[in-house]
């Protein structure tokens, strides 16, 4: 056996190293791509985003417009759909690899602040690679957190309540600018009524809606570093709420669930439902009926609570290409043709040459337009109340455990209270 | 053996046992029926799904609709963002069969060595091997990311293979190990005394032995690594790199338009490939077990 031993190593040893060679084939056989920079002073930067196929091809399409115009700049893209967006940048932020530049929304912008990911786009706005001017009402400022430039609008949205069209009008109902809680909470009763559907899909865990809710009250769902509300507050609005799903002028959240990722209202589970207004181009698309955008309930019978929302343009503070990426994101927010290919998919255009360069011809984008002017028209829009570094935390937390409350796995009192020690955790850290 | 014993036992009164039997069976063969009718719905649900409009899908309770469209299949031939859905399908099947090879050969190899090979710390080296199970992949996954963004090696198939290829599965170490253990000691003492090498012995004598344990890993290998979501997500940052199940997450997203007819055609072709390899493979597994049986 001693003998023997030297023979079993050897051969061991030889079978280990035909293995590696396997391996060896493997890796030479798919690496491929990689580094960003070439001989010739081209500049690869990587461009991340969520959205589904149809947003795809219309960022294509402008990234070729945009090559053609910067021959030195090639861009990656790299999209998937929203959760698994986050999670695939979390990890690329924790491995010190995001993407040069990516889409952001306002309820991240502290979080990867703290966390040392975003890039201050002032130094490029100063060096003239970025134009912060020409936005429409206060965009510029809005991707501001204390006076660094962190992200960059490329759309507005507003919140609205997405209605069924036939459905509100056989239930006689005619939502105005200005109606009122006491209103609204009438009019789902007279769709639970006359038609049979309940009222709206579960508003009770849409933090934005609580958000413009507060307010109206002079309140705001966050302050600069804490929520903006008290259990009292919470208490009142999700005992409505359980009131409302019992009485069926919600939908029943079990259906609810059961038809996701399909929407409450296009499933026709219910008349009305609180979100983007830019939502109703996918709800167009997987329901059979006409929807349209009716204003937000108010307390006092004017302020909405309303603010422009916008999804972003944010760039890593990894970045080896800042001045690249400047005049990306410039091209992007500020040329026209882009804003006639992408129409209204990331919500209406931020700036007023983007906004100019595109009239929606069909009815889903007209409406979207008309409700954003008669926003402006009415003068309701305030200015946004900061979202501090855990707010997508507190919005994930909201959600889920306002559908637990609308299930019935939770009391309200249970419900306000697990919601509050989440929320202290999320914002803590 | 025991079963050729009872039929005997039972020969001479067996119209009357059937005559027994039968109300018991036909009552079995009807539960089961009714339990594979539940198995079976959602996948005739899909089916039919397939040949529904996307605003149809949702929302109609029929399972066939009544004006059956084929478009959502022929609108697959356009790509999906810009991409053809062939590229997807062949970015998975190479990892899928690139992980079937680096599986067999790599865990193969290491459970030879666990299992026929005596030496220092092996006890101690197959309790940890076993112990990686108990990582959950979710600890894994920022420091593996590190370490191959470290050696450049992001947006590439590597990370994806490597591992395969270094035997880190020790799921499947294990269930080889386990086999090759149960494989007669004086097989390979005899094939010593003929003068074979572990080399030799490992790939004429256990590896042949082993066939039922390397198709079962070939079969669990395929599907883990086709429907692989997670890994694919992380390291790959180009959609013309992506595989089937990043495909099929492109169809839908919560802004925007939604395609859920393409969405369900390409899930269903999706299925083809692996049940393809299954039916394939299962044979073998049957014929495998049939040896192995002998063998005892």
């Amino acid at each position: 056996m001693q003998q023997g031993k030297g023979v079993e190593r050897r051969t061991v040893l030889k079978a280990a190293g035909a293995s590696l060679a396997v391996t060896g084939l493997g890796a030479t056989a798919t690496a491929c791509g990689g580094g960003s920079g070439s001989g010739d002073g081209t500049v690869t930067i990587r461009y991340a985003w969520w959205g589904a196929e149809d947003r795809a091809r219309r960022i294509n399409k402008t990234i070729d417009l945009f090559e053609k115009k910067y021959p030195k700049i090639k861009v990656k893209t790299d999209f998937q759909p929203y959760p698994d967006f986050w999670k695939k940048f979390n990890t690329q932020a924790s491995g010190g690899n995001p993407p040069d530049v990516f889409q952001n929304a306002i309820g991240f912008l502290r979080k990867y602040d703290a966390k040392n990911v975003l890039l201050d786009l002032k130094e490029q706005v100063k060096a003239g690679n970025l134009r912060m001017e020409g936005f429409r009402a206060g965009l510029d400022t809005f991707g501001e957190i204390d006076g660094k430039l962190l992200g960059v609008p490329v759309g507005s949205n507003s919140m609205a309540l997405v209605i069924d069209k036939p459905v509100y009008a056989r239930a006689g109902i005619t939502p105005d600018m200005g109606w009122t809680w006491d209103d609204f909470d009438e009019a789902m009763a007279r769709v639970r009524d006359r038609t049979g559907r309940a009222g709206d899909s579960g508003m009770y865990g849409v933090m934005y809606l609580y958000d413009l809710y507060l307010r109206q009250n002079g309140k705001a769902f966050f302050t600069e570093d804490g929520l903006g509300f008290t259990e009292t507050d919470l208490t009142r609005w999700w005992t409505k709420a359980e009131k409302g799903v019992r009485s069926g002028l919600f939908a029943d959240p079990k259906k609810v669930a059961q038809i996701k990722p399909k929407s409450a209202l296009s499933a026709e589970l219910a008349g009305s439902e609180f979100t983007w207004d830019n939502f109703t181009v996918r709800y167009t698309s997987e329901g059979k009926s006409e929807y349209g955008l009716a204003p937000i309930p108010t307390t006092d019978g004017k302020r909405t609570g309303q603010y422009l929302g916008s999804l972003m343009l944010s760039a890593s503070k990894r970045t080896q290409h800042p001045v690249e990426v400047a005049k990306f994101i410039d091209f992007m927010v500020h040329d026209p043709e882009v804003a006639t290919i992408m129409g209204y998919d990331r919500g209406v255009p931020a700036t007023t040459a983007q906004y100019e360069a595109y009239r929606p011809t069909d009815p889903v984008n007209k409406a979207i337009a008309a409700y954003e002017e008669s926003l402006v028209e009415a003068g309701v829009l305030e200015p946004i109340t900061p979202h501090p570094n855990g707010a997508d935390i507190c919005e994930a937390a909201f959600l889920r455990i306002g559908e637990e409350l609308g299930l019935g796995k939770r009391s309200v009192a249970d419900a306000v209270e697990q919601f509050f020690n989440e929320s202290k955790t999320a914002l803590s850290s | 053996m025991t079963a050729q014993a009872t039929d005997i036992t039972r020969a001479p009164s067996a119209k009357g046992a059937l005559r027994r039997r039968l109300p018991g069976s036909l009552a079995w063969h009807i539960g089961a029926l009714a339990l594979l009718a539940v198995i079976l719905y959602p996948v005739v649900w899909v089916v039919g799904g397939s040949f529904k409009r996307s605003e149809d899908i949702v929302g109609s309770l029929d399972l066939f609709p009544a004006d059956p469209i084929v478009s959502n299949y022929t609108s697959l031939t356009d790509g999906i963002a810009d991409i053809p859905i062939s590229t997807f399908f062949f970015n998975s099947l190479f990892l899928a069969v690139g992980s079937v090879i680096g599986i067999l050969v790599s865990c193969s190899l290491t459970a030879y060595a666990f299992a026929k090979i005596r030496f220092a710390g092996r006890n101690l080296l197959f309790t940890l091997m076993i112990g990686t199970l108990l990582l959950p992949y979710h600890v894994l996954l920022i420091p593996q990311y590190v370490l191959f963004r470290n050696l450049d090696m992001i947006n590439t198939y590597t990370p994806l293979l490597l591992g395969k290829y270094l035997a880190t599965e020790a799921f499947f170490v294990f269930l080889m190990v386990q086999f090759m253990r149960n494989l007669p000691r004086e097989l390979d003492e005899a094939a010593r005394l003929d003068g074979c090498g572990h080399l030799r012995i490992y790939w004429s004598i256990v590896l042949p032995l082993c066939r039922p344990a390397l198709i079962t890993s070939a079969i669990f290998t395929f599907i883990n690594a086709w429907n692989d979501f997670m890994g694919p997500l992380i390291y790959l940052n180009e959609p013309g790199k992506y595989t089937v199940s990043l495909g099929l997450k492109m169809f839908v997203d919560q802004e925007g338009l939604a395609n859920y007819g393409g969405m369900i055609a390409m899930s269903l072709v999706a299925l083809l490939p692996v049940l393809a390899f299954f039916l394939a493979f299962q044979r073998y597994l049957i014929d495998g077990m049939a040896t192995s049986g002998l063998k005892g």
